[in-house]
């Protein structure tokens, strides 16, 4: 469970670019996470993984609070930043390697792992290769596998699905499924509407810092009387007319 | 033209802005400033006692003109080397050429595009040692108007010739190195082939002067009006030909000689651009880092073991300075550049059979002290502990979700800077046994620089957790405009220097061990000031707000 009270973030003084957020994202649900372009969703995700210090509010994963007792909270989770540009003069197995070593991943199930997710898919022919010669997708693929291997209860995806080829794209989102199905919490952030309306729970729409909406998609409709597709209520909400 | 002003304007830019930067770097200015007031004021004084002086010994000879010979041959050499380092980095290191490639540039717009930042390093440096020497000269000899005016457009065309030379040389040597077809692997040779013929020229050089032959040389040589002058410059044109038309200002001879070296100037700028045209993107290009390696099972199962965090981390630390090029050669290499040119020149100074005689003169404690000094000071030039934090750019953020303590992360990078700092200890080792240095004062040395070795990494380290830059696009910027690196070796070099300096005079304390247990006792409350400021920083919760 992730809960997210009173959250407040400014820059340099300037506006809040969060404003007394609240969020409560129960176990089992997958819950997508909207907004346009600066709305606040990275600052968040940054908040919510302790990238970010957090101004006023707390933010507690599985009933940890970041600031308080950040390293068992962050043991608790597994982060897919929206740029999987990192470790690049690793090989793809030495990355793997390194968060088993940061994660204590005991060898055998580290090895079961890597082996099992990186055919599924499909860069483990690539494992001895160095990221940099990676492409996006790839390592998009790497670094969900480097979460996987850990296990985490709490997986927390900065728009996860972006590079991926339709196969990939398709098995995350059935092990997103399955993690949730399995009493764990799944939060992505998106601008793929479609995607967040076929596979989550609920959504929760951000903009210029504050909560707009949270439930599920029936919700939705009844609150704003419509029966049309989320990209048009999503376009409507965060019109700035 | 348009298009390559547009470039130079962009590349500066890019290099230098402060976007995205946080605070300011003034007070790193007025400290330097404040350091370097002095240390001017004395340079320059120094320079035009030592040039007048000069003059007045060389004038009634009529040789006074061979000082501008020396003069213009020096900066040209430096200058070609500083190119050999400046050209490969920016060049052939810096990845941003891939995103101008796309635009419809002539690669001879790119070059001189790219060739703007270097220039700027060579104008600062020409600065430094062409200007001072050139007006004391000019006063020492009461030079006409027609001198300061040549040598002012001389000064302006000084780095053409060098950096064309040196550009030249390693625009082949790339489209050769190009075929292995791997970009980390070139950059590399060539950088490493680049040091190897700075050190194969110094040899080269010192083969060639032979102390015998050279007083019969300048002997006849002095007979002859401007005769030193030739002797000096008679491989190089362009050092003669600049200083003919200082030395011959006030006649039309003069003239000629500087519109001779214009024209040569003119000729090697654009051999530079043509050849550029030819050959440039030739070995830019092609360059990839791909290479396909399969995983075997015996692989997978040897690579899979389990390592306590730190030493993980340090592994980590140590595969990426290792791999990325510009780490190596601003870590690793340049680290090793200095001594073992020591050592080369030592093996051709001395002969084979190496023996320092004034270390006959000097008592253990003072050999201790003299090689504890020389060592520090090495280390402390070292860059790696002050781009600790640096080097990460804007992947940082990944040591804040991981489930790692700031202090994990700090000790694995102090060590790994202490790793890289073994590599010229080692060096230092090689070098004391090679001067016959007793072996216990090597054995009590070796304990001294490595837990020095420690501090200078930990300072570092603590440094760059002040200051770091994360904000580059390339890794060559991260090294470029820095001063915090300079600043930590003054601060440190100065502390120990001066403490070094008062265990020397001291007569209280004659016997090697008790020096080298106060040397020890001074370096671990040293670290441990440097472990309590950092500590500090970790409680003020610095890591997120970098």
């Amino acid at each position: 469970m992730i809960e997210i009270n009173n959250v407040s973030k400014s820059f340099h003084g300037k506006n809040n670019a969060i404003d007394q957020l609240n969020l409560v994202i129960p176990d089992g649900k997958i819950v997508g996470f909207l907004g346009p372009n600066g709305a606040g969703k990275s600052t968040t995700i940054k908040m919510m993984t302790g990238i970010l210090p957090i101004d006023k509010g707390t933010i507690k994963l599985n009933g940890l609070d970041i600031e308080k007792q950040p390293l068992e909270a962050k043991k608790t989770f597994g982060l897919v930043p929206d740029q999987p540009d990192m470790f690049l003069r690793l090989k793809g197995i030495e990355y793997l390697n390194f968060i088993g070593d940061i994660f204590n991943v005991p060898a055998e199930i580290r090895k079961e792992r890597i082996e099992y997710f990186t055919k599924k898919f499909s860069v483990y022919d690539a494992l001895e290769d160095y990221i940099l010669t990676y492409s996006h997708g790839m390592r998009q693929k790497i670094v969900v596998t480097g979460v996987l291997i850990h296990d985490p209860d709490v997986w927390i995806l900065d728009e996860p699905l972006t590079g991926l080829d339709p196969k990939s794209a398709y098995i995350l989102k059935e092990m997103m499924r399955a993690h949730a199905d399995k009493g764990n919490t799944v939060f992505f952030s998106s601008h793929g509407l479609e995607v967040v309306e076929q596979l989550c729970d609920a959504v929760a729409i951000i903009n210029k810092g504050k909560l707009i909406f949270y439930g599920n998609m029936d919700e939705l409709k009844a609150q704003y009387q419509t029966d049309q597709s989320l990209e048009n209520v999503f376009l409507e909400l965060t019109s700035d007319e | 033209m348009n298009n390559t002003w547009l470039l130079i304007k962009t590349m500066l830019k890019m290099q230098y802005s402060n976007a995205g930067k946080k605070g300011s770097n003034l007070w790193l200015y007025v400290v330097a400033f404040i350091f370097l007031l002095p240390v001017s004021i004395i340079y320059i004084s120094f320079i035009n006692g030592f040039i007048h002086s000069l003059y007045s010994g060389l004038q009634p000879f009529g040789q006074e003109s061979a000082l501008l010979g020396i003069l213009f041959l020096g900066i040209h050499l430096l200058l070609f080397i500083m190119s050999l380092v400046t050209v490969l980095s920016a060049f052939y290191f810096a990845d941003d050429i891939q995103s101008y490639i796309p635009f419809p540039f002539h690669p001879y717009q790119l070059l001189i595009g790219k060739a703007a930042s270097p220039f700027l390093y060579l104008y600062v440096t020409s600065a430094i040692i062409f200007l001072p020497v050139f007006f004391s000269y000019g006063s020492a000899g009461g030079e006409s108007l027609f001198y300061y005016l040549y040598g002012i457009i001389l000064f302006m065309l000084l780095p053409i010739i060098p950096f064309a030379i040196a550009a030249i040389i390693l625009m082949f040597m790339m489209r050769f190195v190009n075929v292995a077809k791997n970009k980390d692997r070139s950059k590399v040779i060539a950088g490493i082939s680049s040091f190897l013929l700075i050190i194969l020229f110094n040899i080269f050089i010192r083969l060639k002067t032979n102390s015998n032959e050279m007083v019969e040389e300048l002997t006849v040589i002095f007979q002859k009006q401007d005769g030193l002058l030739e002797m000096v410059t008679v491989f190089y044109p362009p050092a003669y030909l600049s200083a003919s038309a200082l030395g011959d200002s006030q006649s039309w001879l003069g003239l000629i000689y500087f519109i001779a070296m214009l024209a040569l100037t003119a000729g090697a700028l654009l051999l530079f651009a043509w050849l550029g045209q030819l050959l440039y993107l030739k070995g830019v290009l092609g360059l990839n880092n791909s290479g396909k390696h399969k995983l075997s099972k015996q692989k997978m199962q040897r690579k899979m073991k389990r390592r306590p965090v730190r030493l993980s981390y340090i592994t980590k630390e140590l595969k990426i300075i290792f791999r990325t090029p510009t780490f190596l050669m601003q870590c690793v290499m340049q680290g090793l550049f200095g001594p073992i040119l020591v050592v080369v020149i030592l093996l051709f100074d001395f002969g084979t059979g190496l023996s320092l005689e004034f270390l006959d003169t000097l008592s253990d404690k003072q050999i201790l002290l003299l090689l504890f000094i020389a060592s520090f000071i090495i280390i402390s030039t070292n860059v790696t502990a002050v781009s600790s934090v640096s080097r990460e750019g804007k992947t940082w953020y990944t040591n804040l979700f991981f489930p790692l303590e700031p202090n994990q992360v700090l000790f694995s990078k102090i060590a790994a800077s202490w790793i890289i700092n073994l590599f010229v200890i080692t060096l230092f080792f090689i070098l004391s046994l090679l001067v016959t240095v007793p072996v216990v004062v090597v054995l009590i040395w070796l304990v001294t620089i490595l837990t020095a070795s420690w501090l200078t990494s930990s300072f570092g380290t603590y440094l760059d957790l002040l200051k770091p830059k994360l904000n580059w696009t390339d890794e060559q910027e991260l090294f470029k405009g820095r001063f915090i690196g300079f600043i930590g070796f003054l601060i440190q070099a100065g502390i120990l220097g001066i403490f070094t300096w008062f265990l020397w005079r001291s007569d209280a304390v004659e016997n090697l061990y008790a020096t080298s247990l106060i040397l020890l006792g001074l370096l671990l409350v040293c670290i441990f000031i440097v472990y309590k400021l950092i500590d500090k920083k970790i409680n003020s919760n610095v890591f997120q707000d970098i």
